[in-house]
């Protein structure tokens, strides 16, 4: 009895830990995810980085000026993990998977968006999202107006007034009542895309199939 | 003039295939050994913590509650057994109580956690009185909602993270809808409340309709009293059961007790693997030294000398195999903590092994011991062979 009982207890305090232990922005569940966002892949490896370690403060400096704002609060700093996902079908590299955390009304939101080796964006998905609205903004829907666009496309879009032009301006707001979080999920895919750029695209001299995937 | 240890040591450095074997075989043996024991320590030192943490010793639950408390994480709440709040009053008063808190567990499905939702738990609190049982929290950004009444919240440092909250932002409750500003975040602390969002009792009470209703009454005790009888006590109000943090402790160390047995029998089968390495390998050595030994009696060595050199020999074997032993238990010890936290079913959140001096020195006396007592019969052996007969090599093995 007593044994169940500790057990039972000692389920809840590991579900509790359990149901929060995510830190940085990784894909909750990388096998189903990869699968799911990226048909054509047959696996994938994982890359951790952050500004910190690829470039400091002038990498950092360099991302505010390219989003058009100042990072945030305590979480959006220089020291924020980032997951790359490189995607693979059997050797040749396909593209990337990678996701931001940003800040919304209610909590936090989790934006990914999965890229080829272009930098264009195949696919969106916000995996969590806190907003009586979420669902809206949450649906495939919602998510197919961002593939086509590149970072080129953002470049006008200005984080702070919310102020688009072209193909950005085009996507439209499920949720009006959730401006802030629809705000959030642009602000979120464009710094996506601008760390991506720095992380990845910049670095390297041209798109091209190479090393050898992990699963 | 060349000592006795100095002898024994190129002694070992003639055969050093067999001597750097045998070290191995101790070095390893001295590696498990003190990886267990500190794994005793450390488990439960990380386990005392753990629970102290929670503040208090005791707690009354609803009956069924522990059950019903695990399946809300996976069913997003419903089937919680609750109890009447008056029942704190009952419980306050028995003398060898100090303190009480009383908590309203409570959970939402949240259905935009991922692909297929998640829960989200809410721990329904007094702010005083929870405070006062836990002093070690401390906050990172504002404090303690003031009114229990109020729609403020309290976010461990994880939840905090995850959320992307700070003092003065809003958090929604998913499935209620019901929004809270948050007014403290907490430290990390190492324990579930990093993930924990408290919101006052009151509030939690009238948002899951559960008016003077909670699930649970933490208790904390007066210094150096006896649970038990207070248990019995309180057994007797209506259902209601006590867990005790004491019997949640030991029940964990019983269950963890299984893995230790298993791994100090392959521990003392290693210890007695390698004693019988050190016995073969010394008097292997003996016996290849025969004439050596006779020689050195016929030119005066006593039986006590042979005995001592060879003992020495013993002795450097298992004090160096033990001390590299040592060395790799210190190196290797996060690993073995990684390793014991993917076996166990639980582990509590700090290190797993803890490896100190005392420990250290135990382990090492103790092998040098046990390497003493396994060199004494070669070392007899070796101090009885007769010169004459070694010389001609005649002696009986």
């Amino acid at each position: 009895m007593m044994r169940l009982t500790v057990l039972s207890l000692l389920l809840l305090l590991a579900g509790c830990t359990a149901a929060w232990s995510a830190v940085g922005c990784d894909l909750n569940d990388p096998d189903r995810d990869v699968a799911r966002l990226f048909p054509e892949s047959t696996g994938y490896k994982t890359i951790y980085t952050s500004i910190l370690k690829k470039g400091g403060e002038k990498m950092l400096s360099t991302v505010e000026t390219r989003l058009g704002d100042k990072f945030k609060g305590i979480y959006e700093t220089i020291e924020v993990p980032y997951t790359i996902y490189e995607i693979y079908a059997n050797k040749k590299k396909i593209g990337y998977i990678h996701g931001v955390n940003q800040k919304g009304q209610f909590g936090g939101i989790q934006v990914f968006v999965v890229l080829d080796l272009e930098g264009t964006i195949k696919g969106f998905y916000i995996q969590k999202m806190t907003s009586q609205y979420a669902g809206r903004l949450r649906d495939a829907k919602f998510g197919r107006q961002f593939i086509g666009l590149t970072l080129k496309d953002f470049d006008h879009y200005d984080v702070v007034s919310g102020h688009a032009s072209g193909k950005v301006e085009a996507i439209k707001n499920p949720a009006p009542e959730a401006e802030a979080d629809f705000r959030a999920a642009l602000r979120a895919t464009k710094k996506n895309l601008i760390l991506m750029d720095e992380f990845v695209y910049s670095a390297q001299p041209s798109p091209s199939s190479q090393e050898v995937p992990k699963k | 003039m060349i000592t006795k240890f100095q002898i024994a040591y190129k002694n070992l450095l003639r055969k050093r295939v067999r001597s750097l074997l045998t070290l191995m075989g101790i070095a390893v043996s001295a590696w498990v050994l003190v990886s267990l024991l500190g794994f005793n320590q450390g488990y439960e030192t990380s386990l005392n913590k753990d629970i102290d943490n929670m503040g208090f010793q005791l707690m009354v639950m609803a009956k069924g509650c522990p059950y019903e408390a695990a399946t809300m994480m996976l069913k997003g709440g419903t089937g919680l057994k609750y109890m009447d709040e008056s029942i704190m009053k009952d419980v306050a008063k028995e003398p060898e109580v100090e303190k009480i808190t009383p908590i309203l567990m409570s959970a939402v499905f949240d259905a935009n956690k991922g692909e297929s939702g998640g829960i989200a738990g809410y721990f329904g609190v007094e702010p005083k009185s929870f405070a006062e049982m836990k002093p070690f929290l401390k906050f990172r950004q504002g404090g303690w909602f003031t009114d229990t009444n109020s729609y403020e919240a309290v976010m461990g440092y994880e939840a905090a993270e995850l959320e992307q909250r700070e003092v003065g932002d809003e958090i929604l409750m998913p499935e209620k809808n019901v929004k809270f500003k948050v007014v403290g975040i907490l430290n990390r602390t190492g324990t579930q409340d990093d993930g924990t969002i408290f919101v006052p009792l009151k509030t939690t009470q009238k948002i899951f309709n559960r008016p003077n209703e909670i699930t649970t009454i933490g208790i904390k005790l007066k210094k150096g009293v006896n649970s038990a009888p207070l248990e019995e006590k309180l057994y007797q109000l209506p259902d209601v059961q006590i867990v005790s943090l004491a019997q949640v402790k030991d029940t964990i160390m019983k269950l963890i007790s299984t893995a230790q047995v298993m791994v100090l029998s392959i521990a003392t089968i290693a210890i007695l693997i390698a004693i019988v390495g050190v016995i073969n390998t010394i008097l292997t050595s003996v016996w290849e030294r025969f004439q050596e030994i006779g020689i050195l009696k016929t030119v005066g060595a006593m039986p006590w000398d042979i005995f001592k050199l060879i003992w020495i020999e013993t002795v450097i074997l298992c004090t160096t195999g033990g001390v590299i032993g040592v060395i790799l238990a210190l190196i290797l010890s996060r690993i073995t903590d990684m390793v014991m936290r993917a076996v166990l079913p639980y582990a509590p959140s700090g290190g797993l092994v803890l490896i100190d001096f005392k420990l250290i020195l135990i382990t090492l006396v103790g092998i040098v011991c046990i390497g003493l007592l396994s060199g004494i019969y070669p070392a007899w052996r070796a101090g009885r062979i007769r010169p004459l007969e070694a010389i001609r090599g005649e002696a009986a093995r």
